[in-house]
């Protein structure tokens, strides 16, 4: 793991201030677009947008909060990750590096908002894109006068004393320009030498902004206030209102969220990895294989965006991620604007005592095909060659990857012990598994990862196991009942229920009949359609819990089967005694990116692709979406 | 052996094939990946077994239901091209006003020739696999679908509202003029060109998937519009909705 310092967040020391006129101003711009390409707010058509300079006297310094935010510039709505041939073999091509930039016209709360890009983008493994155009840019602040959206003052962004290089302030006569930075400075120095020169202003005092709309109670009340209002009816009652038109996030500086997918190019002899903003508010965001989907209702989806806004973000980098600039209330036609929505919660519930290469870590890297079988008529296990060992527990996932079509997850189906291979099973069931179940020995794919956090072997080590595979869930119970047979003497008994529709799903038949036939794990099946081959009992997976001889206290179980499943299964195991802390569940999402950045596969507050698949049931039963109601 | 292509047109303007030909050189590229065996605005008939079938137009008279139903056993995929064919499209202006009077309106005195019919989409005759929306349809848009058939890839069209395009094109909110536009309920994909031109959406994407009816409904009580307005609008293009 990496930390990643923002270009910008080390203030410079001593600030320095001085005069200016607009002239002057002009002047520097025109100097500066000889080495940048500078963008700031002009009108254009009618109305005031951000975009490149052409002429600097038409750049507008004083301009209203409505314009949209300079997020475009920063993490844009089409960013290229990389290119790819077809034909012969899959050439790649990473994008090129990130375009020197001013961006001229950054208020307040906009600063404050990059700070919010930066936590949460360069947390962890840093986000390359997000990485080279931060550092290929500088931002330059100028002041505002706040609407009756703006509620900046009441978050704490109505003034910056950091994340500028430079801010220039209105003063009685001109301007006074700030440094921020020492790559500030420079650009004073460089493209405004005279200006530099001059004799240093005493700083500004800056007041606090007047604004119309203002939160009821200190900010840093609204994470455990939200805590207590999960359940509250008025998000039923904004769902309700809720154009589901994603126009909140869109316009939003902060929000990030994003779609990874292949264009092609119009001769289909290649095409881009691109990505493109996304909104938790969208009807495809939560969905996955098999058209499920996790947050469909649009009250969950309010809620969702409020609670990432003020609760989970807070609690995690102490910043809201919202930052007052009013531009989700300014443009939504059903008027949900958060100052109402929390004031209301507020009054009505809280209690009152409350008061490097870009894209790197996007490219797949190619395998061989060295083996396929056919495990059903649906279902096809791959084994692949990897180029570098890997270290995973079982229960990882890897991204796997067919140009054109995209990249899709996949749990690894083998063992740890093998870390040149790793084996996945894949049901042919949208355009991108289709594709894979045509591919023969010696093809290639690509692959990311491994991802997520698997099992943790401990708690198995000198215990009876308990395994609970319902349907494909016995993928990822494979791996881990193959590392378990690989030191079979540290456990004591193990036993496997399996549970299926039918035998033509029932997957690796073989080793489910060599395992059955050893010694080393006691395995019982349960079939939902009558009539199967193998005499086994018509019924579901419960069924198989009646004769079960099992001393709770002493178990470990690990759950992995279809969302339903859990929903039965659960109850009765803490019923018969197993402990929370020795019962593991595995919960798949919509899991895109793999790096915990996407947000698609996020349960609450809870990032699936990073803390997860894999989960104790102690650390989830208090999220309300991870076990369906 | 390249995949077999064919464009046929109903009752329609033929708008949307001439779109395709506006292509100009994209359509070059397109052409080197399929083989066009027919194409009315640019070849005479013959009548082969097709992959892919692009269907122009409503269905307004018994012999169009025929000839369709022939060109659907003949073809893979059906795919329709356009809101005549998505939706019925304006053709539906018949079903409202007498047909006659019609005809003399738009034709004039030449107009006696003119059979009309109920127009009916294409889906309401024979099923479809695919559609691509719009007045007329949007070039890019017609050969991503048809990447999308080359590659057996899902033929998704955006599952957003227009909002979406508006808001990424900075346009400001037509609502914000008083006037009322479909673009919340209405499928993205246009890049918002109506509004772009100043105008209103008129609709003529179809419905989002999942349209917010009674969100909509709310948002129109606040511009006092009233519900035959807003049916009125939804005419255009024969957007089904539920008339509450």
């Amino acid at each position: 793991m990496r930390t990643t310092q923002a270009p910008t967040s080390a203030a410079a020391e001593a600030s320095t201030w001085r005069a200016l006129s607009r002239a002057e101003i002009d002047l520097f711009v025109r100097s500066m677009m000889t080495a940048y390409e500078v963008v700031g707010v002009q009108k254009k058509h009618g109305r005031m947008t951000m975009d490149k300079v052409e002429d600097p006297s038409a750049l507008c310094l004083e301009f209203p909060p409505q314009v949209h935010s300079p997020k475009k510039f920063l993490f844009p709505n089409w960013q290229k990750l990389f290119r790819f041939s077809l034909g012969g073999k899959v050439h790649l091509e990473a994008d090129k590096a990130a375009v020197p930039r001013v961006i001229f016209g950054m208020h307040p709360c906009d600063l404050h908002a990059v700070q919010v890009l930066d936590d949460c983008l360069f947390e962890g493994e840093a986000d390359s894109v997000y990485l080279s155009k931060r550092e290929a840019t500088l931002l330059i602040g100028v002041d505002c006068l706040p609407d009756e959206h703006c509620f900046c003052s009441s978050v704490g962004t109505d003034r910056t004393a950091s994340g500028f290089d430079l801010f220039f302030h209105r003063a009685a006569e001109g301007y006074l320009v700030q440094s921020g930075t020492e790559r500030g400075e420079a650009l004073l120095r460089r493209h405004a030498p005279q200006v530099a020169k001059r004799e240093e202003e005493a700083p500004l005092p800056l007041q606090v902004k007047p604004c119309e709309q203002k939160l009821d109670f200190a900010v840093d009340a609204l994470a455990p206030l939200l805590g207590d209002v999960y359940d509250h009816h008025l998000w039923q009652e904004i769902g309700g209102r809720c154009l589901g038109c994603g126009a909140c996030t869109l316009l939003c500086p902060t929000c990030y969220c994003f779609n990874v997918e292949d264009r092609m190019d119009d001769d289909l002899t290649g095409g881009e990895r691109v990505r493109t903003w996304d909104s938790c508010q969208f009807d495809h965001f939560t969905r996955v294989s098999g058209g499920r989907d996790f947050r469909s209702d649009q009250a969950d989806r309010q809620r969702h965006r409020f609670f990432r806004k003020y609760k989970y973000l807070w609690e995690k980098h102490e910043r809201t991620a919202c930052v007052g600039c009013g531009r989700c209330s300014r443009e939504c036609l059903a008027h949900i604007g958060p100052v109402n929505v929390l004031n209301r919660l507020f009054v009505e519930e809280a209690s009152p005592e409350l008061k490097a290469l870009p894209a790197n870590e996007y490219q797949p890297d190619m395998v061989e095909i060295v083996s396929v079988d056919d495990l059903t008529s649906q279902d096809k296990m791959f084994r692949l060659r990897l180029n570098n060992p890997i270290r995973f527990t079982p229960g990882m996932f890897v991204a796997i990857s067919i140009f054109g079509l995209g990249e899709a997850p996949f749990t690894i189906a083998s063992s740890p012990s093998d870390d040149m291979h790793v084996e996945v099973v894949v049901r042919a069931k949208g355009a991108l598994t289709r594709a894979l179940h045509r591919l023969q020995i010696g093809d290639s794919v690509g692959i990311r990862g491994p991802f997520g956090h698997g099992f943790q072997v401990d708690a198995f080590a000198g215990r009876d196991v308990l395994l609970v595979a319902g349907g494909l869930g016995l993928v990822t119970l494979r791996s881990l009942l193959l590392s378990l047979l690989a030191e079979r003497q540290s456990f004591g008994t193990i036993q496997l229920l399996y549970g299926v529709r039918n035998m033509d799903q029932m997957l690796f038949q073989n080793e489910l009949l060599e395992w059955h036939g050893s010694n080393l794990l006691d395995c019982r099946f349960a079939i939902k359609e009558p009539g199967n081959s193998w005499g086994v009992p018509t019924g579901d997976i419960t069924h198989l819990f009646r004769n079960l001889d099992m001393h709770p206290q002493r178990t470990t179980v690990a759950v992995s089967g279809p969302a339903g499943m859990y929903r039965f299964i659960n109850p009765l195991l803490l019923r018969m005694g197993v402990d929370e802390e020795m019962l593991f569940l595995n919960l798949e999402r919509h899991m895109k990116c793999g790096l915990g950045k996407c947000g698609k596969c996020r349960i609450n507050d809870v990032c699936v692709c990073e803390t997860g698949p894999i989960f104790p049931y102690s650390e989830v039963k208090h999220l309300k979406e991870a076990i369906e109601r | 052996m390249k995949p077999r292509v064919g464009f046929f047109d109903f009752t329609g303007c033929e708008g949307c094939q001439l779109t395709i030909l506006n292509l100009a050189e994209k359509l070059l590229d397109v052409l080197d990946l399929v083989e066009v065996v027919e194409f009315r605005e640019v070849q005479s008939h013959c009548k082969e077994e097709l992959d892919i079938a692009f269907v122009e137009g409503s269905i307004c008279r018994p012999d169009e239901e025929k000839r369709l139903r022939l060109i659907r056993t003949r073809s893979k995929k059906l795919i329709t091209l356009g809101a005549c064919a998505d939706l019925a499209g304006i053709n539906i202006a018949h079903e409202e006003a007498d047909g006659a009077e019609l005809a003399m309106a738009v034709y004039n005195s030449d107009s006696e020739h003119l059979q009309g019919g109920q127009a009916r989409p294409v889906s309401a005759i024979v099923p479809i696999d695919g559609r691509i929306p719009g007045c007329p349809v949007d070039g890019q848009e017609f050969l991503s679908i048809l990447h999308a058939l080359l590659l057996d890839r899902p033929t998704n069209l955006p599952a957003f509202s227009l909002c979406v395009e508006c808001k990424l094109a900075e346009l400001p909110c037509t609502f914000e003029q008083g006037i009322v536009c479909l673009g919340p309920v209405v499928r993205a994909g246009c890049n918002a060109l109506c509004i772009e031109g100043g105008d209103r959406c008129r609709g003529c994407r179809g419905l989002v998937d999942n349209p917010r009816e009674s969100s909509y409904q709310r948002v129109l009580e606040t511009f006092n519009r009233s519900v035959d307005d807003i049916l009125e609008e939804y005419r255009t293009y024969n957007l089904r909705i539920d008339e509450e």
